[in-house]
């Protein structure tokens, strides 16, 4: 009985030497979510010269419940950015990814925990997000990240993130959201290399009440793990301007 | 109208970006250069305060942007160091010239930089007795070894004629691929705030421009491959008492800074030298460009901060407008060279 209680007491995560928990490191996740949060078998990628390489991976998605109440006027246009993502999903352009999706991405991202500020930088797209501990008011304009105001709970890093546009999207499969958005994440370490992501998600012109995703993530423990540098603009910029370039003239390979 | 007014106009959708986050942090900006840094240097070293894991904590939003000249004026011949008063009036003549307003100037195509903050004198700027961020005798950086200039002139004649071409024959700046995240910081023309965060083992310093930020590790860890490029470089560091010192290299020959490429090897050394200043001394070195190391020395200010969010590729009408122009300008029979799209 004692053994049981213990393994669900919740893990106290090793301390920073302020005292918090100390979430510094480099997380990712190995869910499908990006392709699609809520559960989804495995599908040819667009391409089919590529074959095997760029399918879609299969997932039980991250969505708790998996339904997403969307309003009901909101349906038709999930279905057009699902028919439209190989032009429109934001990242296929290598737009900023918003929160909570820059979370999910099948790239690494690392925290950089201080006092005053918790930097969260993204391999993918150079995206950052600085996380104000203090009391900094409302955000002063709408971005494609946000604006991060952190406190601690306890065992929890909770983040309160408003100010976000409405230009995102969830996931490749074109789950979207408006400018009304307020994402409310938990960070909370469940041992010394996993931490648990959950988000809440409000969008009352979207979406009929508040729903969930919840995404473990894992440490690179590699002794060499690093954010490398993706710069993906110069690999969108056939899709983006393609049509704009002089007649008989072909992109550059990618140096 | 010259050449160097159209790559002006052609960044137009940067600037646009920009304007926004410049507007905000100059409201809460005060512009008068602070006397405590006419001290001479090495005077009045501030105790750093510290992190909870004990090194400096050099944490917060700053400013590259400075009233020092990169390279020293040749009138100034080799004087290293103004006195404090040749330096104050040094610094308000740097801040009270103003781009000029005239016909076909910047203002008159484009905007005027006041009316969006983006003057120096509506902003923090740095100002020291120094006549030039580049130390030593000479104060400027020493010539290009003629190898060097060579394939510099090779790489460009590529591009000649094909400057309208494609985004790729755009500038990466247009491109919104670098700006000057890189090593040594220096001032761009306008926004120069960064931001410098700490974490255990960890230092990351955030360009507000298109959003770049490198990540230092402070254990003096071994270099990636060399196979591996980055245009920020990777760099790793070390805490030298109360200095972090940042040793970068596997440069892309891409991002290069007046003239290196990829052996170039940048090492700096950052300190808090008061409350509202960091001290920031680097060494460039790239054997195959210059044929000796150079090195650089400039006060960073302290600002209020936040950094607002460059978003540049999402909104990068400019390479739309330079592209669909340059088309429209081919089915007219006219050679896109930008000077139809400024009206002439």
């Amino acid at each position: 009985m004692a053994i049981s209680a213990a393994a669900q007491a919740p893990y106290r995560a090793p301390r920073t030497a302020d005292g918090k928990p100390d979430l510094n490191g480099i997380w990712q996740t190995t869910t499908t979510a990006n392709w699609d949060i809520q559960a989804h078998g495995a599908a040819a990628g667009p391409v089919f010269s590529l074959a095997a390489d760029f399918a879609v991976p299969p997932g039980p998605g991250i969505v708790e419940g998996n339904e997403i109440p969307y309003l009901p006027a909101m349906l038709d246009k999930r279905k057009q950015n699902l028919a439209n993502r190989f032009k429109d999903d934001p990242e296929i352009k290598c737009y900023l990814p918003g929160v909570p999706r820059a979370t999910y991405m099948p790239y690494p991202f690392q925290i950089i925990q201080g006092q005053k500020n918790i930097l969260i930088s993204y391999e993918y797209a150079n995206a950052v997000r600085n996380v104000d501990m203090g009391k900094p008011g409302p955000a002063p304009v709408d971005s494609w990240m946000g604006w991060s105001i952190g406190h601690w709970e306890g065992e929890t890093l909770v983040i309160d993130v408003t100010g976000l546009n409405d230009k995102t999207w969830f996931d490749r499969s074109g789950n979207f959201h408006s400018d009304a958005l307020h994402v409310t994440e938990r960070y909370t370490m469940r041992g010394p290399d996993v931490m648990m992501y959950e988000a809440t998600i409000e969008d009352p012109k979207t979406f009929s009440r508040a729903w969930k995703v919840s995404v473990p993530l894992y440490r690179h423990v590699e002794k060499n793990a690093q954010l490398l540098e993706f710069k993906c603009v110069e690999f969108a910029e056939e899709l983006l301007y393609g049509g704009l370039r002089k007649k008989g003239t072909g992109p550059n390979a990618v140096k | 109208m010259s050449n160097r007014l159209f790559e002006i106009a052609s960044a137009i959708a940067l600037v646009s970006v920009a304007v926004v986050s410049a507007l905000a942090q100059s409201q809460s900006k005060s512009a008068a250069p602070s006397a405590a840094l006419f001290a001479k240097e090495g005077a009045g070293k501030a105790a750093a305060s510290r992190t909870p894991e004990g090194v400096p904590d050099l944490s917060g939003f700053y400013t590259t942007s400075t009233t020092v000249p990169f390279e020293r004026p040749k009138d100034l011949g080799a004087k290293e160091f103004f006195t404090p008063e040749e330096a104050a009036a040094y610094a308000k003549r740097s801040l009270a010239a103003k781009a000029p307003t005239g016909p076909g100037t910047y203002a008159d195509v484009h905007y005027d930089m006041a009316q969006f903050g983006l003057e120096k004198d509506q902003n923090k700027v740095s100002t020291s007795i120094r006549t030039s961020i580049v130390t030593g005798p000479e104060g400027r950086v020493p010539p290009v070894l003629p190898a060097a200039r060579q394939r510099q002139a090779a790489k460009q004649a590529v591009n000649r004629g094909h400057e309208f071409d494609g985004p790729e024959n755009r500038g990466l700046a247009e491109q919104c691929i670098y700006w000057n995240g890189a090593p040594p910081m220096t001032a761009g023309g306008y926004n120069s705030n960064i931001q410098i965060s700490q974490g255990k083992g960890y230092v990351a310093i955030t360009s507000e421009m298109i959003h770049e930020t490198r990540i230092i590790p402070t254990d003096n860890s071994a270099h990636l491959p060399a196979t591996v490029k980055m245009m920020i470089g990777d760099g790793r560091g070390h805490w030298d008492g109360d200095t972090l010192v940042i040793d970068t290299t596997n440069f892309s020959d891409r991002s290069s800074f007046r003239g290196s490429d990829e052996n170039l090897h940048v090492v700096e050394r950052l300190s808090r030298a008061d409350a509202g200043t960091l001290k920031y001394e680097f060494t460039v070195t790239d054997p195959t460009v210059w044929e000796k190391s150079w090195s650089g020395e400039m006060p960073i200010a302290k600002i209020d901060g936040p950094l607002f969010e460059y978003a540049c590729t999402e909104g990068n009408y400019g390479m739309r407008n330079n592209l669909s122009g340059a088309r429209a300008d081919e089915a007219k029979g006219i050679k896109p060279n930008g000077r139809a799209a400024l009206g002439e």
